[in-house]
């Protein structure tokens, strides 16, 4: 039974056709009919959604009928593709042997092709290349093929040629990972370990945890445990994907499927976590564990204060099925009651303020995000900071520790001077780089978090016309050499504003938030000063001029209807804006911290 | 309908015929549609019946008559007299029967303008909107300075003693030096009224798609308002008094039907895109008829009135018909009598139309208005202050907002 079992995962660059091929994948298994896609199939199953379960099609579970007559199971493991989520990709990667390398024959190698090979490799998985889209006019199959071999370290005649859309080839694939992938290699006999690839909360069954069993098996109505977290549970529930969820007995070693554990939070069973028989433990849990911690904090703030109990009920049911997503009430002086929050990065906080609006439809405002620093007191006690504001006065610091985090970015080598340019603009520091094909470099650098989150995708993304990719981790505090920065607005000093930015850069990140307020803060009905103070002092200024006209020329009896529209919308745009003390502030002013961040660029 | 049957009426007919279409242009007129001119004359007059029919019109004098565009100066005299003979066949005008005709200065002809004179037009609304070439050209006009003054002479020689100019300020480029001579190239040619608009970047207008393109400098609002000061002390110093935010008169010339509008008072809108309005106990009652004219030719072609029956009030050119709350009223009444700057909007009408009184409706707001100097409110009027006319849709914002 095991030796039939191979896990597998699709690893590409966007577009290169990962969603195509695992759809022909599970057409020429029978899994689903021969004109659906996963997606579709999943939609159609009435039932489960209108009991509001989510299920991801992040594992689907196919049996193939291989040339040498036998059957095999073959488990498709999906990965989730933001940066953000390395961490989950890391999880999703170990509960595979095997990886399908997907590379387009017109395109060729791509950053993310890079990005994903290397994790791949350091799970230690077998790596099938594939180059897809042979049917493609401008297709360069036989040169790609060579890249990829390259790359590899391997013979061209090892990479398979195929089209996905128009199923050339397909039925190679079927047959290398049956023939290339290992099979698992858990110990049927030992106590239970299953690693936790992933989650999502089911209303009437609790968390579901997406599992791959390592070794031993679990039974329905076994009590299971889990070693880091520790949380402990019946059964109510398992079974394998196909791609629904389908209830079964048991769940042997090496295979994937899915545990009910009716827990109530995703944060009692976090991915990464082994599950183990409570009365038969394993005695050592399977490695790589990392309880995902924030790394990015933002407020968020109801715009009508009388949503804050709304904002906390959404913010609660986002968290039961995201385990990265943290949040704790606090007050502003200038936007009243919210909520700090944590995320993993960038991506994760717009996913969360995205679905806060559109799920939950809310107006909310988001403050500029921030990094956890570590303060150092004169009196040797070291305090967390996660919003400028609780920075203890300047007299009590004997030293600032910001996260720093390790940065590969991939970028075909024309770019390079580009991307050096704007990494050395943010404090970043080049550690070593690679060329892992003639024209492409790998750049590993070492960099401030704090810079990472300002602006820095767009930013490099813009200066390679969005060629390169990168990826982070974090990898610890440093001492810096920083200071707050704040700013005022109508001489009042705006909480929500301050910043923690760079000595060197105070002056000038000061200059070009100030002028940026400027535009962005519409003219009242009086003078607002704004000003930027670094340590005390004001280092720059700008006034946002009175408003001195705001009337309809003409107004007539027809015109009426027209004009009373025009106010309207007047009225309805009022509506975005925050007062705070006598001004009114958009959510863009409280983003232009964000906009000016590290200066280099405008 | 008892209850409101108005006294007197305002009657709007709407031309919506240009010779070009100018470039700030937003209003329902059209260029190359003159062929329509004696077809759309006789759909005005069908449409003049549907109303006369009305017991309730036919009880009410018209007092106001404006006749509005477009250009109706293009229409020639003969379709003048077939309009005329029309109006007095169905509707009762008051002796002292205010009627006006707004005219392009190329257009005038002193035929044309002892005709319209003898038809027992009163008022003519001249566009002169600027005096500069270059302001002029921008704005697509097809006239000159030298034919505004003839165009004036041409007027009242033919007996015209009640003359509107307009004037457009803040235009892209414009400097404000150029606005004072401009206006007082105006005051030289001792117009009886005189209307000075601050341009508006209206959406589709070439004007806007210039500025949005960078083809042409944006308006700066700051210069805008400084020429609006400018006009108030100099028109002031003339003799002219300011009694609407953009409009000014001597001698008693302020526009009657105008007016009508700001006082919320009861008119018939008749022509493509017209509107009118009335009030039934508990109600205001807005007509909008079809704006494209052939279809508001077709629409009237059909049905003859009813003979005998008693119908809603309308024709079949309307194309919406709404009706408003006290609340709704309340806003609009706002909108329209705070722009009367010197009669304001008087609480007794207020309690009149909305059936409570200003402090009570606006109870919030009325407070904060005044105390941002905005809004001047002695228990019985309510104005704005002269830092208010120029932040007025402020104040309406937040009139809307909430009270
Ligand atoms: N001509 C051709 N087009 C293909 C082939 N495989 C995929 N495509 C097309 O390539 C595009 C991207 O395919 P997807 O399967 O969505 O790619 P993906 O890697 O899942 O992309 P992301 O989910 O965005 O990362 C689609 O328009 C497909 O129809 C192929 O073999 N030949
Ligand atoms: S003449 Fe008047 S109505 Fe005609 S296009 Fe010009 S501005 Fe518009
Ligand atoms: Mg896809």
């Amino acid at each position: 039974m095991q030796d039939h079992i191979r896990n597998f995962c699709i690893i590409a660059h966007i577009d290169h056709g990962k969603s195509t091929l695992a759809d022909r994948l599970l057409q020429l298994t029978g899994t689903i009919p021969p004109d659906a896609s996963v997606e579709q199939v999943l939609d159609d199953m009435d039932l489960e959604r209108e009991r509001g379960v989510t299920i991801k099609a992040s594992a689907v579970r196919m049996e193939y009928t291989a040339k040498d007559g036998q059957t095999y199971i073959l488990n498709l493991i999906d990965t989730p593709g933001h940066v953000d989520f390395g961490y989950e990709v890391s999880r999703a990667l170990a509960a595979c042997e095997g990886a399908l390398l997907v590379v387009d024959a017109s395109q060729g190698i791509e950053a993310q092709t890079i990005a994903h090979l290397y994790a791949a490799l350091e799970a230690d998985l077998e790596i099938i290349p594939v180059v897809n889209k042979i049917d493609l006019p401008s297709a360069r199959t036989e040169e790609v093929a060579q890249e990829v071999a390259d790359l590899l370290g391997v013979d061209p005649d090892e990479v398979l040629r195929i089209s996905a859309k128009e199923g050339i080839n397909v039925e190679q694939v079927l047959e290398a990972i049956v023939e290339r992938v290992p099979p698992p290699s858990g110990d049927p006999d030992a106590p239970l370990r299953a690693l936790i690839f992933d989650s999502h909360y089911d209303p009437y069954k609790g968390v579901i945890a997406y599992v791959r069993v390592v070794d031993g098996s679990i039974r329905h109505r076994d009590t299971l445990k889990l070693m880091a977290g520790g949380a402990e549970f019946d059964v109510v529930e398992l079974g394998v994907f196909t791609p629904g969820m389908k209830p079964a007995q048991e769940l042997r070693t090496g295979e994937v499927g899915y545990v009910a554990t009716g827990l109530k939070s995703v944060h009692q069973c976090r991915v990464g976590d082994t599950l183990t028989h409570k009365h038969q433990p394993a005695s050592e849990p399977l490695p790589g564990y990392r309880h995902p911690k924030p790394m990015v904090f933002a407020s968020i703030y109801p715009v009508d204060p009388e949503d804050y109990e709304d904002l906390r009920d959404a913010l609660g049911k986002l968290q039961l099925n995201d385990a990265a997503l943290t949040f704790e009430p606090e007050h502003s002086q200038a936007l009243g009651a919210g909520f700090r929050c944590g995320f993993l990065g960038m991506f994760h906080m717009e996913i969360v303020q995205e679905r806060l609006e559109r799920e939950y439809d809310l107006d909310i405002l988001v403050t500029a995000p921030s990094v956890e620093y570590q303060v150092v007191l004169k009196d040797g006690t070291v305090k967390r900071v996660r919003t400028p504001a609780e920075l203890p006065p300047r007299d009590r610091i004997a030293e600032i520790r910001e996260p720093w985090v390790a940065v590969q970015i991939y970028t075909p080598l024309e770019y390079y001077g580009a991307v050096m340019d704007l990494v050395t603009k943010r404090r970043g520091v080049l550690k070593d780089q690679e060329h892992p094909a003639p024209d492409r470099v790998v750049l590993h650098f070492e960099m401030p978090l704090a810079e990472l989150i300002v602006d820095f995708f767009d930013q490099l993304k813009s200066r390679t016309r969005g060629y390169a990719s990168l990826d982070y981790q974090p990898i610890g505090y440093r001492p810096g050499d920083l200071v707050k920065l704040d700013v005022l607005v109508n001489k009042e000093p705006v909480d929500a504003l301050a910043m923690i930015v760079a000595r060197e850069n105070a002056y000038r990140v000061g200059q070009k938030l100030v002028s940026k307020l400027k535009d962005l803060i519409p003219r009242q009905l009086f003078t607002v000063p704004i000003q930027a103070a670094a340590d005390g002092k004001i280092i720059a200024r700008a006034n946002v001029k009175a408003l001195r006209k705001d009337v309809l020329a003409k107004c007539y009896g027809g015109d009426v209807t027209r004009k009373k529209k025009l106010l309207e919308r007047q009225k309805r745009g009022k509506k975005r804006l925050k007062m705070v003390g006598k001004v009114e502030i958009p959510q863009e002013a409280f983003w232009a911290v964000l906009r000016v961040g590290e200066s280099d660029e405008d | 309908m008892g209850a409101h049957q108005p006294s007197s009426l305002g009657l709007y007919v709407h031309i919506p015929f240009c010779r070009v279409r100018c470039s700030y242009c937003d209003f329902n007129t059209y260029a190359g549609l003159e062929d329509l001119m004696p077809a759309y004359v006789d759909a005005l007059t069908r449409e003049m019946a549907w109303y006369g029919v009305h017991p309730w019109v036919q009880a009410a004098v018209v007092d106001t008559v404006y006749f509005g565009g477009g250009t109706p100066s293009l229409l020639p005299l003969p379709l003048w007299e077939r309009l005329f003979d029309a109006l007095h066949r169905h509707f009762r005008l008051a002796p002292e029967v205010e009627i006006t005709v707004e005219a392009n200065p190329e257009t005038l002809t002193p035929d044309l303008l002892r005709g319209l004179r003898g038809l027992g037009v009163n008022r003519l609304s001249m566009g002169m909107q600027a005096v500069h070439p270059q302001d002029l050209r921008l704005l697509g006009r097809s006239h000159d300075f030298p034919t505004v003054i003839r165009a004036v002479a041409l007027a009242r020689r033919a007996g015209f003693d009640n003359l509107n100019l307009d004037l457009i300020f803040g235009l892209p480029g414009q400097p404000l030096v150029r606005w004072q001579e401009a206006l007082a190239w105006a005051l030289r040619l001792a117009p009886e009224h005189l209307s000075c608009y601050a341009l508006t970047l209206e959406h589709g207008t070439p004007l806007q798609v210039w500025v949005r393109r960078g083809r042409v400098p944006p308006v700066d609002d700051d210069l805008a308002a400084d020429m609006y000061l400018w006009a108030l002390e100099a028109l002031e110093q003339a003799g002219y008094r300011h009694y609407e935010i953009s409009n000014w008169a001597r001698g008693g010339h302020a526009c009657r039907h105008n007016l009508k509008y700001w006082r919320y008072e009861p008119y018939l809108g008749l022509g493509a895109g017209a509107h009118g309005f009335w009030r039934i106990p508990g109600q205001g009652v807005r007509l909008a008829n079809v704006l494209a004219p052939r279809v508001y030719i077709a629409r009237l072609g059909r049905q003859r009135p009813p003979a005998g029956e008693v119908q809603e009030l309308g024709s079949p050119a309307v194309v919406s018909r709404q009706y408003l709350t006290p609340d709704d009223m309340a806003l609009e009444l706002a909108l329209m009598g705070l722009r009367l700057t010197r009669e304001g909007l008087p609480d007794g009408r207020f309690r009149e139309v909305v059936g409570r009184s200003l402090a009570d409706f606006f109870a919030d707001a009325l407070p904060e208005l005044r105390d941002l100097g905005l809004v001047d409110w002695d228990g019985r009027h309510l104005r704005l202050t002269r830092r208010g006319l120029l932040l007025a849709n402020r104040v309406w914002v937040r009139l809307m907002e909430g009270r």
